[in-house]
């Protein structure tokens, strides 16, 4: 063999072998997230802003679809042992994984970690079931009420139109729909499911209770909160059907300008706000009987079948996903909640508050926020609330026989589920 | 000599493997999940019999998904199947603008479903939609394509037969390649008209193409899913709850997989009977030779 070739065979050999050494070193997390387009760019930013302090530990982000998405992908990986490190779980989904010893306590890891302490009570209580941690909040959110401006004007409403109660909000979605229909302008977007939570809750009552677990879609206040919804779409006609037999169309109609009003969770601030520029404009949901606002979103979980050294990896990625300077770019970027309390020192979150009217809405409404129940059967109720809520809105059945029906499903399911 | 008798066995292993691990064996795990309860997170997965059949049998869901999906599989095989012949007929000569068109026709077929639904869905959105915009320009008023019960169902109709016509094209222009030119050079010299020649001619001499079409259509309509569940996800009020949507609901979000399992035999049962009633009454008729 002759002298440049066993230079060069050993020249590569140990550049291969250097290759295992490095990738020996480096411990992979692999994590499923639901972020796409400018949420799953400032993610990355986090990510690689956490892997170049953490240069041994590298994060695999995957973007699996949404929340539903999470769910079914986690159904079929869980068996296959193909499940991720850790993964996106949405706070009213999180727990038929938890209560099913999927996900890992995180209450040691949480309990020595002095970021505990900086967090908003809100963000402490939401990972909780039965005294356990087992997320730690990630994007963070309530319902807000968006409007587009420029539509307000040309339909004769002043931005200071009261949007307080629900009377308020389908007179000002009328006479846009009155003013501007010919032009394929509707007055306001079918609320989507967040904010039909939100709209129950505005209307002082709950679909679960938080604290009880008992089902609350058969009281008077919840059938009144949906029949006003409905009333939107099949009796005043100022919401369009598509955003009824899919959510997105209602969101992607507001960000074309051809929907006044949108009720949506404060996670769509970035978006919105680089659709429609200086028309947007952001106030607090409506508060008919009373004011109070869903938390959502949702945190990161690790499961409990990957390895200790890749769960403590995984969960100091969590732990920098909530400090100050990453959760300030993240709230700066997408609008959703600061969760720790130092977040709104940052210069890129002073510059936010700042330079983004509207961005600060869903953190005054955290005073009247609240945790929603997590039991089992909330994902279950959750995935049949679509198909309820769309036979009603679509005037197919009516709203006080169908929520009736749909408690007596939702009961007969927890008790299904229980045995 | 031993060599000659092993090799055949050899060389058809590798896919008698892959047909057992990827088909044979998922059937016969899912027979055993139908008979327990499990949710796909627990460890445990116990016995229940033929519970998870009862509750089906039971539920107006499963009788309604069977409904719809007998419904579909009526009206739009034999839809499919007499545009296709009908494309074909035109499209057998050899030239060019009938090769450009055989290639139009098929381009859907190779098309990723989930994209076609994604843009019919909005082709047939109400108020955003390029149908009803079209209905608008010509003083029509706006039609709830997909929210209308009545309506929906159609317009699945209407985007399965889009997607799989041309795939039916190129099987039938296949058959009807095969019939000897000489039977209509007869025909024409007895006389015989284009609809007659189509009916004592092709139309027999192309019934084996026929019976096969019939027999894959029937098994794909019973299975549509993508369409479905990117479209309409079963609704408006079930109108387009088909069973496989209806065990992916049960199934992945539900989470009762032995349910779905369930459904899924249920499924499997109810194809191979079809299959055995087809070709009980159609598939004698079959003539296989000019």
């Amino acid at each position: 063999m002759t002298r440049k070739l066993q230079l060069a065979l050993a020249a590569g050999v140990s550049c291969f072998l250097g290759t295992i050494g490095a990738a020996d070193a480096a411990t992979t997390v692999k994590f499923w997230h639901t972020f796409s387009k400018s949420q799953g760019e400032a993610l990355n930013k986090i990510i690689a802003g956490f892997e170049k302090v953490n240069p041994d530990i590298d994060v695999e982000a995957e973007f699996v679809g949404d929340y539903n998405d999470v769910v079914a992908k986690l159904q079929a990986a869980i068996p296959a042992r193909r499940a991720p490190d850790a993964a996106i779980l949405e706070v009213t989904r999180y727990g038929l994984f938890a209560n099913n010893n999927i996900l890992t306590d995180l209450t040691p890891y949480f309990d020595a970690d002095p970021l505990k302490a900086d967090l908003y009570d809100y963000a402490r209580e939401v990972g909780v079931i039965n005294g356990k941690n087992f997320i730690v909040p990630f994007n963070s959110s309530t319902p807000v009420v968006y409007f587009n401006k420029d539509i307000f004007k040309r339909a004769g409403l002043s931005d200071d139109t009261p949007l307080k109660t629900f009377a308020d909000i389908s007179a000002a979605a009328k006479t846009i729909s009155d003013k501007l229909g010919s032009e394929g302008v509707s007055g306001i977007a079918a609320p989507g499911q967040f904010a039909r939570w939100g709209v129950v809750m505005a209307n002082d009552s709950e679909l679960v209770d938080p604290s009880s677990g008992e089902i609350l879609l058969d009281k008077p206040n919840t059938i009144e909160a949906y029949q006003w919804m409905a009333s939107l779409v099949s009796k005043d006609k100022v919401a369009s059907p598509d955003g009824v037999t899919d959510e997105d169309k209602g969101r992607d109609a507001f960000l074309a300008k051809k929907v006044g009003i949108m009720m949506n969770s404060t996670g769509n601030y970035g978006g919105s706000k680089k659709a429609l520029g200086d028309d947007l404009a952001v106030r607090p949901m409506p508060c008919n009987k009373t004011c109070s606002v869903p938390i959502g979103g949702a945190g990161i979980g690790i499961l409990a079948s990957s390895p200790k050294d890749v769960q403590d990896a995984a969960y100091k990625f969590i732990s920098y996903a909530a400090s100050p300077e990453a959760n300030a770019t993240w709230f700066a970027a997408t609008g959703y909640l600061p969760i720790n309390k130092m977040s709104a020192d940052q210069p890129v979150a002073k510059e936010a508050l700042a330079t983004q009217p509207g961005i600060d809405v869903a953190i005054k409404s955290l005073p009247v926020a609240h945790g929603r129940a997590r039991t089992t059967v909330v994902t279950w109720m959750r995935s049949t609330e679509y198909k309820m809520w769309e036979a009603m809105a679509l005037g197919q059945r009516d709203v006080a026989e169908a929520m009736t029906d749909f408690a007596q499903q939702t009961r007969d399911e927890e008790k299904r589920a229980g045995n | 000599m031993m060599t000659r008798i092993f090799t055949p066995y050899l060389l058809v292993a590798p896919l008698m493997i892959f047909i057992a691990v990827f088909t044979y064996i998922p059937i016969v795990m899912s027979l055993d999940l139908s008979f327990r309860q499990w949710n796909f997170l627990s460890p445990d997965m116990p016995f229940v019999g033929l519970r998870n059949y009862e509750q089906l049998i039971a539920s107006s869901d499963f009788w309604n998904s069977l409904r719809v999906t007998a419904l579909f599989t009526v009206l739009s095989v034999p839809l499919r199947l007499a545009l296709a012949v009908f494309a074909a007929s035109y499209l057998v000569r050899e030239s060019a603008p009938s090769r450009i068109l055989r290639g139009a026709l098929f381009l859907p077929a190779v098309t990723s479903t989930v994209s076609i639904g994604v843009v019919f869905s909005w082709v047939f959105s109400t108020d955003y939609g390029m149908v009803n915009a079209l209905l608008a320009h010509v003083g029509l008023a706006k039609v709830q394509w997909l929210q209308d019960p009545h309506l929906a169902l159609w317009v699945l109709i209407f985007v399965n037969t889009w997607k799989q016509l041309g795939y039916d094209v190129v099987i039938y222009i296949a058959g009807l390649q095969a019939i000897p030119q000489d039977l209509y050079d007869a025909a024409s010299i007895d006389g015989g008209k284009r609809l007659h020649v189509f009916r004592r001619v092709t139309f027999p001499l192309v019934m084996p193409t026929t019976y096969f079409l019939l027999v894959i259509s029937v098994i794909e309509a019973f299975q549509v899913f993508t369409i479905v569940n990117v479209m309409t996800k079963g609704g408006p009020a079930g109108a387009t709850d088909m069973l496989v949507n209806l065990l992916f609901e049960i199934g992945f979000v539900l989470f009762d997989i032995g349910r779905g399992s369930a459904l899924a035999v249920l499924l499997f049962v109810l194809l191979v009977f079809l299959a055995f009633l087809k070709s009980r009454i159609i598939g004698r008729k079959v003539h296989y030779e000019a």
